[in-house]
């Protein structure tokens, strides 16, 4: 059996070098392990020991660990290669709104990501699969990308174009009855929306095979323990907090809350000796400040949701290798069992 | 009057709707008529400029500063009413919604909209400054660049009319300034790096300002070599300071904001970084 660990959290608070740390640390305790990363960091990519590629290769030096990235533009042409017919498909791929449509859809990265996330549960070739969330909306995409992906390719445009029959290819729809269409027409100039239309009839050949995948996503994502990254900082407080409302009707609760950089709680009420350089003095009031803030906002997390709570020091430098990745997590305070 | 724009937009987490708040604080202290815009509807601009809940129609924010956000529904009613100049549109609700999943799903067309809103208030030419909080460097390309793709794909209609005089404010160097908001991490200084050059290649926007926020001082003293809070916080600050003046060094950065320590409500954090800007002139 197959366990899946989602890492969610705003972007910038450290959610991949978190997803690989713990990763790093599963594979130490003697699980054969899967990180699946999203838009690594140089340093990171390279303390992972690669050229990332989109299929998971086995890290070059540490035992149990494989490692795969995700490339949203590929999954895309991918899914509608495994779903539709390979005439078809080619067409899709080169029609001159694939790219747009795509990369335009805001949940497309986060289905690639689901997609790929659940090929890999499915293989069971691994213990567990780490997987880092792409940074758009903060994850919760990441588990509601599916179903909106099924309702893209099932054509609310295209239904409304052409109404609920799936008709030949080459359709007219009536533009006397549809006074909106006359209207977009001298918008639009009268075949773009003709051609687009010609995409999303064959995008919705796609459809019974991408929602049937979207319902086995969702089942494999109720499955997974979710943790939450964050700093005490507003933004990706509010983000956090946004999860605990939003996360109960597509996954589990989060069974924890990382708090990236965190300051020593001693730094709160520690005055420098009589004596000491001002300058010092100074730099260790306002980094107490800082922690003071960072304890308020531990708190009231963790009294408003009951959730576990755990600490990450503020690392002087960012991880550069394995053994600082998992030093991340040694260093962490509070760590829940989380596989 | 002649108004002037200015586009934030920077990778998420930057803290760009602060920095919008700011601007458009800073310009309405100079004597200035402001607009502030959210682009994308809930970015939290409201709260930097202490009103939560902003809407379509700009509402007044204290003297000289109105604030709006965009409803992409009413921005596309609006659109087609005032520009393109079809009035019974709004007799005409179930097929707008209609029109609205041809917007949300064809390339261009929703960002025409949504940037058209922004221009449209340029345009008009009732403000000093317009200030649009807009998308993340991820997809501001798209906003950009969607009068250009409108015209690429599009041979024929009205839309084309549309389409050039945006193009004509975006890249007016003299009115349109977008402002690259990032931090000195690795993540936003690649991303950063990687925008401006996409747009000096395809020269969609008129002038770039970099700006770095969350930059902290130096620690103007030597780290110690003893042990304690004292050594620790000042290796902890001299480290990030140098770490954070590497990635520095990689941008062409035009103006820095100073790290907030400690706890700050949204608009206090918005009035401290427009007192910078103020002293930036």
């Amino acid at each position: 059996m197959t366990k899946a660990l989602v890492v969610t959290g705003a972007g910038g608070v450290g959610k991949t070098t978190i997803s690989a740390a713990l990763a790093v640390t599963a594979a130490r305790s003697g699980l054969r392990t899967l990180v699946l990363t999203v838009d690594p960091a140089q340093r990171l990519s390279t303390a992972l020991g690669i050229a990332i590629g989109n299929e998971p290769e086995p890290h070059p030096e540490e035992q149990g660990l494989w490692v795969a990235m995700l490339d949203a533009t590929a999954s895309w042409q991918e899914v509608v290669r495994r779903h539709t017919d390979p005439e078809v498909a080619e067409r899709l791929i080169d029609n001159e709104f694939f790219a747009a449509a795509t990369s335009h859809f805001p949940a497309s990265q986060s289905f690639a990501a689901a997609e790929q996330a659940a090929t890999y549960i499915d293989a069971r070739a691994w213990d567990l699969v780490v997987i880092d969330t792409p940074p758009a909306a903060g994850g919760i995409d990441f588990f509601t990308a599916p179903a909106r992906m099924a309702d893209l390719v099932g054509g609310r445009l295209l239904r409304w174009l052409t109404g609920a029959r799936l008709p030949g290819r080459r359709f007219l729809f009536d533009r006397t009855a549809k006074p909106m269409l006359r209207l977009a027409d001298q918008v639009l100039g009268s075949n773009l929306l003709e051609r687009i239309a010609e995409f999303f009839m064959d995008l919705r050949t796609t459809y019974d095979g991408v929602a049937k995948r979207a319902r086995q996503i969702e089942r494999h994502m109720r499955r997974a323990t979710t943790i939450v990254v964050t700093t005490s900082d507003p933004a990706p407080m509010r983000e956090a907090v946004r999860f605990f409302h939003a996360l109960p009707e597509v996954a589990s609760p989060p069974a924890a809350v990382f708090f990236n950089r965190s300051l020593p709680e001693s730094w709160i009420d520690a005055r420098a000796p009589r004596g000491t350089d001002a300058a010092l003095a100074a730099n260790l009031e306002r980094w107490g400040v800082e922690s003071q803030k960072q304890r308020s906002a531990r708190r009231e997390l963790g009294e408003r949701h009951r959730v576990a709570i755990v600490t990450v020091p503020w690392q002087r430098r960012p991880p550069t290798d394995l053994d600082s990745l998992a030093e991340l997590i040694e260093t962490a305070e509070s760590v829940p069992q989380l596989w | 009057m002649s108004s002037r724009l200015v586009l934030i937009s920077g990778k998420g987490g930057v803290g760009k709707s602060a920095v919008s708040a700011a601007y458009a604080l800073a310009a309405r202290r100079r004597g200035e008529r402001v607009l502030a815009i959210d682009m994308l509807d809930g970015s939290g601009l409201g709260a930097h400029l202490g009103e939560h809940d902003l809407t379509f129609k700009p509402r007044p924010i204290g003297e000289g500063l109105e604030a709006s956000t965009i409803d992409r529904a009413e921005a596309l009613l609006e659109y087609l009413r005032v520009q393109v100049g079809i009035p019974a549109i709004a007799t005409i609700g179930p097929a707008a919604r209609a029109f609205d999943a041809l917007a949300s799903t064809a390339p261009a067309i929703r960002e025409v909209v949504t940037i058209g809103k922004v221009l449209w208030e340029v345009k008009r030419g009732v403000w000093d400054l317009v200030v649009a909080d807009a998308a993340p460097t991820g997809q501001i390309g798209s906003y950009l660049r969607a009068a250009r793709t409108v015209r690429e794909l599009v041979a024929s209609g009205r839309i084309l009319d549309q389409v050039e005089w945006m193009e004509q404010i975006l890249t007016d160097a003299e009115r349109t300034n977008l402002v690259l908001v990032t931090l000195p991490e690795e993540l936003p200084t690649v991303e950063t790096a990687e925008t401006i050059e996409w747009i000096r290649n395809e020269g969609v926007v008129g002038a770039i300002t970099v700006v770095a926020n969350r930059v902290l001082p130096p620690l103007e003293a030597d780290v110690p070599e003893s042990d304690g809070p004292v050594a620790e916080a000042a290796a902890l600050h001299q480290s990030l300071w140098e770490e954070q003046q590497h990635w520095l060094s990689q941008l062409p950065v035009d103006t820095s904001l100073p790290y907030l320590f400690g706890t700050h409500t949204p608009a206090e954090v918005a009035e401290r970084l427009a007192d910078f800007l103020e002293a930036e002139g």
